[in-house]
């Protein structure tokens, strides 16, 4: 090796080892393959092939959450929900279940604010049973009083479960969307009061059915171990033919600007430890404030380092947890209406709301006055990057992120450049957040005591 | 004998009508389900696994499907007899403070090291072991294994953390008591176990009180120790630089002695019997039947498995078939297997409103004895061994998934070919197989009936079942 050969090949390594080295600190960008067209009938398909397992998720994503369902029928969306495994056409009551797990797969709905999904997670070469099985039920869903009558049943045990026999019964959902909200699609009960389900008729889940499970209001999305043309091939087989309906009307979700702080006091009758809620409305998503509230959001509460559970948890030990969220369903991406802050709290016995309410608001005055570092800043970040990888790891995770970004935003390739109007987000941008919207005016606290302390307070005389 | 009649739609008129609006759209529509397309490749993972000089077995298992790592520590042992009598929750208090602070980082610095590498790192025991389960983006992954090692060698217990974990601790468990799945299942463990460790749920407030300082380091220095522990990695990673990466973080870690094999005999329960937790003001009856079963590594885990998917382990299966879809009793009705080293146990469970307390127990045993004494179909079967398959290949497609599965492998000493042997011995299954577990495992005769509900409103549904004592929230008996 001639004397250049060698110190070309010694800056070549050099420059390898460089760029090696670059590459270990770089953040490893996303880069999730996105196909994404309409059918003539308005369904929006999106089409995302990897071939990392041999699985496939097929979703429909409508746009119809529980904000929009009738008055004097809270938790209808939900019970409708329940009603697309009732049977169409083709499939029997309940066979939906049975055709995808006789296949494999893996299924279930889920009823959100402002959307409602179906899905099953399947072997790969299964991928057409998936779309004839979402295809038969979005054209010819099979609606009968008896099948009606058997899933407000099984929707009313549903409630007994999950909120009605349980401590705290969602307090921190239910009863703060309740009282933070005065527009009714915003603050209703979106699980649904038990008479409200069982009043539902037969009429209630035809009219809709037709008037929001039509192709133009859904998306479609297929991501996993498939070949696109062949998939497109099957989507227009199956789908193409699914006449479209009506657009429905556009949901009045119009929420007024908070003046007063709300407070509201409430007693448990099932459970032991007394806890609080506190939510805060937040800018809207288009808003240029909404980058710096997400990572605030993460800096105040994401974790066993925030602010918040530092202060709360292991400072002043004033509570036996903290928990909540910018969504308190999903995330960032999967909703559209109006939102708030959810925090949630477990507290002592022996000390109040108030005193715990005064803490976090401590902490927002200290952020306010000496914002945060830029490590901090830099972490929150990490933090938000490592959260969008969790989510689009598994194929439904993908399929949901990538469903909601064609819902809502008629983009789904967005989902390669999420993160960049967070990562752009200054420090000062997160201090002048916190001064906006980090204010008592903006929220709602609710006080739940058990019912048994209450007498004692009571007892004693009060507070 | 068959219980579910045939469905005749009541307003005949108006469903019939709804089918005629789509028939025209229906015509072009396919009226059978599609067949499979060819089979793809399944694309296992290439797992290899190695030995650090210490004694740390070291599985890696390459899954690029985001740049992430996702790692299980697990310690095989966690705590002998002697400990358990002496220090009941031991290993549970030592899992929720090790990561609480370490020889060179404060709670506080663990906790940002974390939010830094956007890791997660958290721990948790049962009878048979104790784990830490850490993840990060894979950029950090160096960063990742130096705090996991700390913690496993270093956690101090620093006095003020157990002091509020401790107080935490007891104050989470009395919160607890107020929800009727946490006591559902620790009754459920208390009578299927009986004296076997098993049995153990959560401390009482006298042991934790009781657990100092010098304790933990203790137990930790006798099981945090690498001769006894794998740990599994997978994710986003080159085997031959993340193994490197591994001998330079756990390479100085001394081993121990190795603790002592601990094996308590396995319960037997002698008959049927009701343990009922009064829950004044329930308005449901939250129900767990079920009996002793078998240890993880036992021949017929595959067969009880199998039977589990098609009684209530799906959601096609029969019990929900039957108490939800049919009777609208309950809205998640389930059946499960759970098996350790030494035992396990197989449950049925539902919630329902209490007015249909004692129909869910009637249909509940109906189900069980029905899977005792009559084959299962050809079509049930072969539909529950396509769920097992794909289900398992969906497992297996995720970091955590395939991480905690090699987990088990490990943990139980299962074959080290179980991942790529699954399929043939699921597809081996035949109905005798089936019957023949569900007639040894579903044994309704000696079951443990708990139920966690309001007793003066269900009582009269319960008696007929069979002897009951009744429990308050606290676990203390009330009467017999």
């Amino acid at each position: 090796m001639s004397k250049l050969a060698m110190q070309l090949s010694r800056l070549l390594v050099a420059l390898v080892t460089a760029a090696l080295a670059l590459s270990t600190i770089q953040a490893k960008p996303l880069n999730v393959p996105v196909v994404y067209y309409k059918l003539p009938n308005g369904l929006k398909v999106v089409i995302s092939e990897d071939h990392v397992a041999p699985v496939v998720t097929v979703a429909v994503y409508y746009n119809v959450g529980f904000r929009v369902e009738p008055k004097g029928r809270t938790g209808f969306a939900h019970l409708f929900e329940h009603m697309m495994f009732q049977g169409s056409a083709n499939v029997k009551k309940f066979e939906h279940a049975k055709f995808v797990e006789a296949n494999g797969g893996n299924l279930n709905g889920h009823t959100d604010f402002d959307y409602t999904n179906y899905f099953e997670t399947l072997p790969s070469n299964r991928v057409e049973m998936g779309l004839w099985l979402e295809s038969d039920r979005m054209r010819s869903l099979d609606i009968s009083a008896e099948n009606l009558k058997n899933q407000q049943n099984v929707v009313s045990e549903e409630i007994r479960v999950n909120v009605l026999n349980q401590p705290y019964q969602l307090f921190e959902w239910i009863d703060l969307w309740e009282n933070a909200f005065t527009n009714w699609n915003n603050s209703h009960n979106g699980y649904g009061d038990l008479a409200e389900v069982n009043a539902a008729t037969i009429d209630d889940v035809r009219s809709f059915f037709k008037t929001y499970y039509a192709p133009n209001n859904a998306v479609l999305t297929i991501a996993g171990d498939v070949d696109v043309n062949e998939v497109k091939q099957m989507v227009e087989k199956h789908f193409a033919r699914i006449p479209a309906q009506p657009s429905p009307p556009a949901p009045n979700l119009a929420e007024p600007p908070q003046t007063k702080e709300k407070k509201v006091a409430q007693t448990d009758k099932l459970a032991n430890m007394p806890a609080l809620a506190t939510g805060y409305h937040l800018p809207a998503q288009n808003s240029p404030d909404f980058p710096a509230m997400a990572l605030l959001v993460q800096i105040l509460q994401g974790d066993d380092s925030s602010r918040w559970f530092q202060r709360l948890v292991k400072d002043k030990e004033l509570t036996l947890d903290l928990s909540g969220g910018l969504n308190y369903f999903g995330n960032e991406f999967d909703y559209s209406g109006p939102m708030i802050m959810t925090t949630r709290a477990t507290y002592k016995p022996g000390h109040t709301a108030d005193e715990v309410v005064k803490e976090m608001d401590g902490v927002v005055a200290e952020l306010v006055q000496k914002g945060v570092s830029d490590k901090e800043l830099a972490d929150a970040k990490v933090r938000f990057r490592s959260s969008l990888y969790n989510q689009v790891e598994s194929s439904f995770g993908k399929a949901h992120l990538l469903s909601c970004l064609a819902l809502f935003r008629d983009d789904p390739n967005q989902i390669n450049h999420l993160l960049d109007p967070f990562d752009k987000v200054t420090a000062d941008q997160i201090k002048a957040a916190a001064r906006k919207y980090l204010v008592a005016e903006n929220r709602t606290v609710i006080d739940r005591v058990p019912q048994a302390k209450e007498q004692k307070a009571d007892a004693k005389g009060g507070n | 004998m068959i219980r579910t009649k045939p469905k005749q739609p009541l307003f005949a008129l108006a469903a019939a009508t709804l089918v005629l609006t789509s028939v025209i759209a229906a015509s072009a529509q396919q009226k059978t389900p599609p067949a499979p397309g060819a089979a793809r490749p399944l694309n296992l993972p290439k797992i290899t696994e190695r030995k650090l000089s210490n004694g740390l077995t070291v599985v890696l298992a390459p899954l690029p499907n985001v740049p992430k790592v996702t790692t299980i520590l697990t310690f095989r042992a966690a705590g002998t007899a002697d400990d358990r009598e002496k220090h009941p929750g031991i290993a549970q208090i030592a899992a929720g403070v090790a990561n609480e602070g370490t020889d060179t980082r404060t709670s506080k610095q663990i906790k940002e090291e974390l939010r830094s590498i956007g890791g997660s790192l958290g721990l948790g025991s049962d009878a048979d072991s104790t784990s830490i389960s850490a993840s990060a983006l894979s950029e950090f992954s160096t960063r990742m294994f130096a705090l996991l090692s700390d913690v496993a060698q270093h956690a101090s217990f620093p006095e003020a953390e157990l002091k509020l974990a401790k107080e935490n601790t007891i104050q989470r468990i009395h919160a607890g008591r107020a929800d009727p799945g946490f006591l559902v299942g620790e009754r459920f463990q208390k009578a299927v176990f009986g004296n076997h460790p098993y049995a153990f749920v959560v401390p009482d407030e006298k042991s934790i009180n009781a657990l100092s300082r010098e304790d933990l380091k203790g137990f930790v220095a006798t099981y945090y120790v690498p001769n006894i522990a794998h740990l599994i990695v997978v994710g986003d990673i080159d085997p031959e630089k993340t193994f490197a990466e591994i001998e330079k973080a756990f390479g100085s870690w001394k081993s121990g002695a190795t603790p002592a094999e601990d094996n308590p005999p396995v319960p037997t329960r002698a008959k049927r019997q009701i343990y009922f937790v009064n829950r004044p003001g329930s308005i449901q009856s939250a129900i767990y039947i079920g009996n002793v079963s078998i240890p993880r590594k036992d021949k017929d885990y595959f067969s009880l498995r199998t039977a589990d998917t098609i009684l209530g382990g799906s959601f096609y299966s029969r019990l929900t078939r039957n108490i939800r879809e049919d009777k609208g009793y309950t809205y998640s009705p389930f059946t499960a297997s759970n098996t350790q080293a030494t035992s396990g146990s197989y449950v049925a469970g539902a919630f329902v409103r209490n007015e249909v307390t004692g129909p869910t127990l009637l249909e509940i045993f109906y189900e069980l004895d029905r899977m005792r004494v009559l084959p299962v179909t050809d079509e049930e079967l072969k539909a529950a061994k396509e769920y097992s398959n794909g289900n398992f290949s969906i497992e297996l497609a995720s970091q955590s998934g395939l991480a905690g599965r090699i987990n088990t492998i490990y943990t139980y000493n299962l074959s080290k070919d179980f991942i790529s042997d699954f399929r043939a011995k699921i597809d081996a299954l035949t109905p005798g197989d089936i019957e023949k577990a569900a007639a040894k495992y579903f044994d309704t005769y000696h079951a443990a009936i708990v139920i966690v509900g309001d007793w003066e409103k269900v009582k009269d549904q319960v008696t007929p079942f069979g002897e009951v004592t009744i429990y308050d929230a606290e676990g203390n008996v009330i009467s017999k």
